[in-house]
């Protein structure tokens, strides 16, 4: 099992859980999220006409992958989200969850051919990925957790938007050259995908804005002030400023469709670079936050 | 005695060719007129649709580079082009067999882009209707494209080529649903309220929110509104119905386009970037190329609708093969019939013959040695000389029929042989200059030709 930031006050308490089952319900979350995503890569391919089994198999993931991380952290003794990796695995556990919440009523089953592999990838991560991590006491903080679930469902929802957003790329690019065969075909309608993108960002906004407050007030209780923090503020706060850009513009003028699209995964890259600066940093992570928490 | 066949189609020709020398109600009484006053040519149908533009003609005798040319000079002309050279990659020639089928195979809807749509055997019957009332067609080719429509109505009874088939308005809703997702929340507006536009307001009034007919004749747009789920629209008001619709379908009779870029580039800013989709189904287009360029814009033309249509033929492959090999039977049929044409004069010729000499010689004998005859007595050697010669003669006639019929190379030679043996040139000219049958009902093939 993978150390996690352990709490120290923790340490001395002996695991309830049986670490078989914990063991148990990762190689059955990864066995149907590995599934899925063939799946998909066979429609993608065109091997196979539909995506219903598909995005059956995720919302089978969904709920195992949320018992695995459960079961890891009480078997750890750890908060799931104390750490970037388990944390991402929670972030595409939400946004698994959520694509299984509106795919039919949003039309965007194929997005889940993006959703699967990251909540794959994730898991594994969380678990293979060894990162040595100690609670730094002088960043707790009452906000901490408004900031940490706010960010996490955040990612969720901008992924997502992401994922329709390159669907959309995809698909208008097909419509525009005329290629009606093949992949076309497979990919929700325009429309769908515009909108779908479009609720996300909704969605997806406010809870960027609060972990964009809840991290600077964070930031300012525990005075950081390292050059990363810096870095990943700034980025955080160019990511904020995309997708807002994207929803005044769209609501001003009619930005839409492609040019939506670009912002949204533009936006989206900045945010990655935000979590990819909690990856790579030293020190330990504490939480993950995309809105400039240290 | 050769059928011969130039034309152009979606499969040759793009649409930017194609609508140079499409036709319309107006024009094609022109060229019509014009290929008929051909000397070259003794009989000509000029068809012209959104996705070809054909010239099915009968050629004077032994004419058939003369009039292949004739044609190509006439279709150059039509086009505004100086050379009919510069037409020459696009077009197709056909002749006897090869153009028999062809025009079959385009009447029963299996040379169409989609195929088995109805729409093109009514194009067909006006460009027939067409020639017949110019007189261009009153033989051998009048009776070709009679039967023609015989194979068509064959096709649709006796195949499933026509089940579920998708039309033009079809493949264009199932597009919309490509862009849209279902239509039940969207508008369509249809510019044009011609047999097209009703073709496709009948598929899209199914499932479309509403849809609304602009055409530059009110009445008519209110008319083709009133026999369906949907509401006319005055032509000035063309503008701001684009504000209103997602789906514009345009197949007006227009020279030049009616929806320009900077137009639609207008409509998408008070539209707020709202996805507009245009279907051209006219041709020549209506809607400018240009127009495809601009963001959330998308304009599919006819051509564009070709690799779905692609995709509809391989699904019924296997009707076709039954619909192809109808079309076949009905060559050769057809061929057998028209071969069978060719020794008629012979025959007819004998037929004078022996009565000319038989009656001939009665009329002299009852004006001399027989001339006490009373008339009932005339009358029965009339009848018996009369039953004489068609028993005398249904042997070798019916005989040399069959051999033309089937093909058979010595057809022609027994029919030299008669004229000579006989000496009936003086009766009858060459075959080549004659082979005209009776009747051009529409529809049954005639009464000479089997089923």
């Amino acid at each position: 099992m993978a150390p996690l930031a352990k709490s120290g006050h923790l340490m001395h308490i002996r695991p309830r859980v049986s670490p078989v089952l914990a063991d148990l319900l990762f190689g059955a979350t990864a066995l149907v999220y590995f599934a899925a995503c063939c799946l998909f890569v066979a429609f993608l391919l065109g091997r196979i006409s539909g995506v219903t089994w598909a995005a059956r198999l995720v919302a089978i993931g969904v709920p195992l992958h949320a018992a695995q991380i459960v079961v890891s952290s009480l078997l750890l003794h750890v908060c799931p989200v104390q750490g970037i990796h388990f944390a991402l695995s929670v972030a595409s556990l939400l946004a698994a969850a959520v694509y299984v919440g509106v795919r039919t009523r949003y039309r965007i089953d194929v997005v889940g051919a993006f959703v699967a592999p990251l909540a794959l990838t994730f898991l594994l991560a969380s678990r293979l990925v060894v990162v040595t991590a100690q609670e730094v006491p002088r960043l707790r903080s009452v906000v901490l957790p408004f900031h940490v679930a706010a960010n996490l469902l955040g990612v969720a929802l901008f992924t997502l938007a992401f994922a329709a957003a390159v669907a959309y790329l995809v698909q208008e690019r097909r419509l525009k050259q005329k290629r009606i065969e093949g992949m076309m075909q497979r990919l929700p309608p325009l429309d769908a995908l515009d909108r779908a993108e479009h609720r996300f960002l909704v969605a997806g906004f406010p809870m960027l804005t609060i972990g964009i407050i809840t991290g600077s007030l964070w930031a300012h209780e525990v005075e950081a002030g390292g050059a990363a923090e810096i870095a990943r503020a700034a980025f955080s706060y160019v990511s904020w400023a995309l997708f807002g850009l994207v929803l005044l513009l769209r609501a001003a003028v009619g930005w839409r469709g492609r040019r939506a699209a670009y912002g949204t995964i533009a936006g989206f890259g900045f945010a990655v670079l935000v979590l990819l600066l909690y990856l790579v940093r030293s020190v330990p992570a504490a939480s993950v936050a995309l809105g400039g928490g240290p | 005695m050769t059928i011969l066949l130039v034309g152009l189609s979606h499969k040759s020709a793009p649409v930017e060719v194609r609508e140079r020398l499409s036709a319309g109600a107006e024009a094609l009484p022109v060229v019509l007129s014009h290929l008929a006053a051909r000397e070259e040519l003794q009989e000509v149908m000029f068809l012209s649709t959104c996705n070809r533009v054909e010239v099915v003609a009968l050629p004077r005798s032994r004419l058939d580079d003369a009039a292949l040319r004739a044609i190509r000079e006439e279709l150059a002309r039509h086009g505004g082009l100086e050379r009919d050279a510069d037409l020459a990659p696009y077009l197709y020639e056909k002749r006897g067999d090869e153009a028999v089928a062809h025009t079959f195979r385009v009447a029963a809807s299996l040379d169409s882009m989609v195929l088995g749509e109805p729409q093109i055997l009514g194009q067909v019957k006006t460009a027939y209707d067409a020639a017949v009332a110019a007189g261009a067609l009153k033989g051998m080719l009048g009776r070709c494209i009679s039967r023609a429509f015989a194979v068509a109505k064959r096709v649709r009874t006796e195949t499933a080529i026509a089940a579920g088939t998708v039309s033009i308005a079809s493949v264009a809703v199932d597009l919309a649903r490509h862009i849209f997702g279902d239509l039940d929340h969207h508008a369509v507006l249809l510019l044009g309220a011609g047999e097209m536009a009703e073709a496709a307001a009948k598929s899209l009034s199914k499932g479309a929110r509403a849809v609304r007919i602009c055409n530059r004749s009110f009445e008519r747009a209110a008319a083709l509104a009133a026999t369906m789920h949907a509401s006319a629209t005055p032509w000035d008001q063309l503008e701001q119905e684009m504000l209103q619709a997602d789906v514009v379908v345009a197949s007006t009779a227009s020279r030049v386009p009616v929806v320009t870029q900077d137009v639609v580039r207008r409509v998408m800013k008070a539209r707020k970037g709202r996805t507009l989709f245009f279907v051209d189904i006219a041709v020549p287009r209506n809607i400018e190329p240009a127009v495809h360029k601009l963001d959330n814009v998308f304009v599919y033309n006819v051509d564009d609708l070709e690799q779905e249509v692609a995709r509809g033929l391989k699904a019924r492959h296997g009707e076709l093969a039954a619909a192809e090999a109808i079309v076949a039977e009905e060559v050769a049929q057809f061929l057998s019939w028209t071969r069978g044409l060719q020794v008629q004069p012979t025959v007819v010729a004998l037929r004078t013959r022996a009565h000319a000499v038989l009656f001939g010689e009665l009329e002299r004998s009852l004006g001399g040695r027989l001339k006490h005859l009373p008339e009932g007595d005339r009358a029965a050697l009339a009848q018996m000389l009369e039953s004489s010669i068609g028993k005398l003669l249904h042997a070798p006639t019916t005989r040399l029929k069959a051999r033309a019929s089937d093909g058979e190379g010595d057809a022609g030679e027994l029919a030299s042989a008669l004229r000579y043996l006989f000496d009936l040139a003086e009766i009858a000219p060459e075959p080549h200059d004659r082979a005209e049958p009776k009747g051009e009902d529409r529809g049954d093939g005639g009464e000479s030709l089997p089923h």
